[in-house]
């Protein structure tokens, strides 16, 4: 194994973890409307969200990488299809932890938290792509996707 | 150790066509432990004054491409594994500076014998009357009017006299200087026709009297270990009036050599020749097309000439104890024959003994498989998977000189040898030609069963067997020739024991 690879892997994982760092800033950036990010950040979804938005994708790219880790599914448009996917199931699994968390507190923020997971999308997305960079390249048949090592 | 080999004749050529199909596939010598013989290399050398003989040109232009296909995956490395292992090298790239001035070819330059008819070459009209008298009881008319560039026709009476110059030429010369202790010599050629039945043994004795030739190493040479391969009748004829050639007569003619080669080389206690191997068939093949020699000759291949290739090759292998004494002195003649395991027409890789299908099978099988993945997937893989490693493998390689000549070049000579032996008698059924599933492409071997039906090999198999290999070994040093060839051959090593039903 090349040890440039140990490097993507080793910056991967510390992109991540400064994302999680500065997560409240990092969303702040993204979506922030008085009230609800107030309630958003009482109710301790700081710190939750970010974890869904690592671990799906995270998840995702493992999955593609080395459990699919098909020569059938080894083009870039393959890999978009799984992104995608994780893209969009990261903010249906936290608008869903986010309204069970609401509902619990007796709050109602739905289309506050539908905003502010389509803005969401946007770090999961770079989550993604954060994760296939950092774990691609010891895959048998898909480290070279989405484009060539 | 280099191994001189001698293909004499038109069935020379043959037998060394199939020899080379075999190394393109991996197969190489190996000793009695099975294991690989190292450090050889084998110095082909055609003898056919017959120059125009399309089975000649059809040698030659695969060994040439054969040579050029190995340079580009091995350089000069005389050890290697897997396709195209064996080291083919002219005369020309092996002897030093010198006087001698030889071409860089495979095909031996007999001069005179090429140019003239026989009656010139031995100055019939310069004889007095009584010698023309003699030579026209030895030799019939039309043997006499026989331009030798067509060969010698059928005639070993001609071959004797003509091939006699052979000892003084620039290669024989040149042969005598670069031969080695611990190299050996072998000779192929069919004992009923005329130039290998001649040549053969005025080969053997001008190398045991080579004491008598002004050349460096004679005493080296006249110890040599010589193995032949004495190909007995096996093909048929088309019927033709002319009948300068017969099938009629092939049994006489070898019963005759037979009796010549027992009083002069092979007899019970005449160590002129270590190792004799005899291969014949008395099934008859299809009838070739009746053609002395002016219309190039271009014969089907044969399963005979299959087996001949293995003769050399297991010559190879022999420990040097079978062959000389402690003292180097060649040892008396062993003598060895050929048999398949079931006596049927239709040849397989099971109708093979379990030694020979032990030595060619995996070799052969990964060859086809080869063939059919550059002709089916190869392209389309290009730019994914293994080939975006590196060395990468991109889409201009699909245009290199090597991969037209592997693709355009040899494997369309190896087609044309597998239907060529598919369609003789005994028809040989190896693969199944046509047929590019590679399910069902080897003769009555099917996939293995899994738990969901039988186990599938296609190209993706190949693919992704390939990308996990480069992804483990690495082959940032080497060229893409041999990565993509390395790579397939070790693919093809795993699917093979893994997907393929075993016969071995």
């Amino acid at each position: 194994m090349k040890k440039q690879h140990y490097i993507y892997l080793a910056l991967g994982i510390a992109a991540t973890l400064l994302f999680y760092v500065l997560r409240v800033q990092a969303y702040e950036a993204i979506y922030s409307v008085p009230g609800f990010s107030d309630q958003f950040y009482n109710a301790g979804l700081y710190d939750m969200i970010p974890l869904i938005t690592i671990a799906v994708p995270w998840a995702a790219a493992a999955i593609y990488y080395y459990a699919i880790n098909s020569v059938r599914f080894d083009r870039w448009f393959h890999w978009l299809l799984v992104g995608g996917i994780s893209t969009l199931l990261t903010p249906i699994i936290g608008y869903a932890v986010n309204q069970s968390v609401f509902a619990d507190l007796g709050l109602s923020y739905g289309a506050e938290s539908l905003s502010f997971e389509l803005a969401n999308m946007v770090w999961a997305a770079v989550m993604f792509v954060v994760a296939s960079f950092a774990m691609r390249w010891w895959s048998s048949n898909c480290r070279h996707t989405p484009i060539p090592q | 150790m280099r191994l001189f080999l001698f293909a004499i004749g038109g069935t020379g050529s043959r037998v060394l066509k199939s020899l080379i199909m075999l190394s393109a596939a991996g197969v190489r010598p190996v000793d009695e432990n099975g294991r690989p013989v190292p450090n050889i290399e084998i110095v082909p050398v055609i003898i056919d004054p017959h120059k125009s003989n399309e089975d000649l040109k059809r040698t030659e232009a695969l060994l040439t491409a054969y040579r050029s296909l190995r340079q580009r995956l091995y350089g000069n490395a005389v050890n290697a594994d897997g396709f195209f292992a064996t080291r083919f090298v002219t005369l020309r790239e092996i002897m030093s500076e010198g006087t001698i001035q030889l071409n860089d070819t495979f095909i031996f330059n007999l001069g005179a014998v090429e140019r003239e008819k026989f009656r010139d070459f031995i100055g019939y009209d310069t004889m007095n009357e009584a010698n023309q008298a003699l030579t026209s009881l030895l030799f019939a008319d039309y043997q006499l009017e026989n331009r030798m560039n067509i060969g010698f026709v059928g005639s070993p009476n001609i071959g004797s006299v003509a091939l006699n110059e052979i000892k003084d030429s620039d290669e024989f010369k040149a042969f005598a200087n670069v031969f080695n202790q611990g190299d050996r010599i072998f000779f192929i050629s069919s004992i009923f026709g005329g130039t290998g039945a001649a040549g053969f043994p005025i080969m053997v004795k001008n190398i045991r009297q080579a004491k008598n030739l002004e050349i460096n190493n004679r005493d080296v040479l006249r110890k040599a270990p010589i193995g032949g391969l004495t190909v007995l009748p096996y093909f048929n004829i088309e019927h033709n009036d002319d009948r300068r050639i017969d099938k009629a007569d092939f049994i006489v003619k070898t019963q005759s050599a037979l009796y010549y080669y027992k009083d002069t080389m092979t007899g019970a206690n005449d160590s002129n020749l270590n190792a004799i191997f005899y291969v014949g068939d008395q099934e008859v093949s299809k009838p070739y097309t009746y053609d002395p020699g002016e219309h190039g000759q271009r014969n089907r291949a044969h399963l005979v000439e299959l087996v001949g290739a293995l003769a050399p090759l297991k010559f190879a292998g022999m420990p040097l104890n079978r062959l000389s004494d402690p003292d180097g002195y060649p040892l008396p003649t062993s003598a060895f024959e050929f048999a398949l395991d079931k006596d049927e027409r239709d040849v397989n890789f099971l109708t093979l003994r379990a030694a020979t299908r032990r030595l060619v099978y995996e070799p052969l099988v990964r060859f086809h498989l080869l063939f059919l993945y550059l002709r089916t997937g190869f392209r389309d893989q290009v730019g994914q998977g293994y080939t975006e490693d590196a060395p990468k493998i991109k889409s201009d390689f699909l245009n290199s000189q090597f991969y037209r000549t592997l693709t355009d070049d040899f494997m369309r000579a190896y087609v044309d040898w597998l239907v060529e032996m598919h369609d003789n008698n005994r028809s040989v059924s190896l693969f199944s030609l046509g047929e590019t599933d590679m399910n069902r492409a080897i003769t009555r071997v099917a996939t293995r069963k899994g738990l969901l039906g039988h186990k599938s090999v296609d190209n993706n198999v190949f693919k992704a067997e390939m990308n996990r290999l480069s992804r483990d070994a690495g082959y940032s040093e080497h060229t893409v020739e041999y990565k993509l060839l390395d790579l397939f051959n070790r693919a093809a090593t795993r699917i093979i024991a893994e997907r393929y039903e075993a016969i071995n």
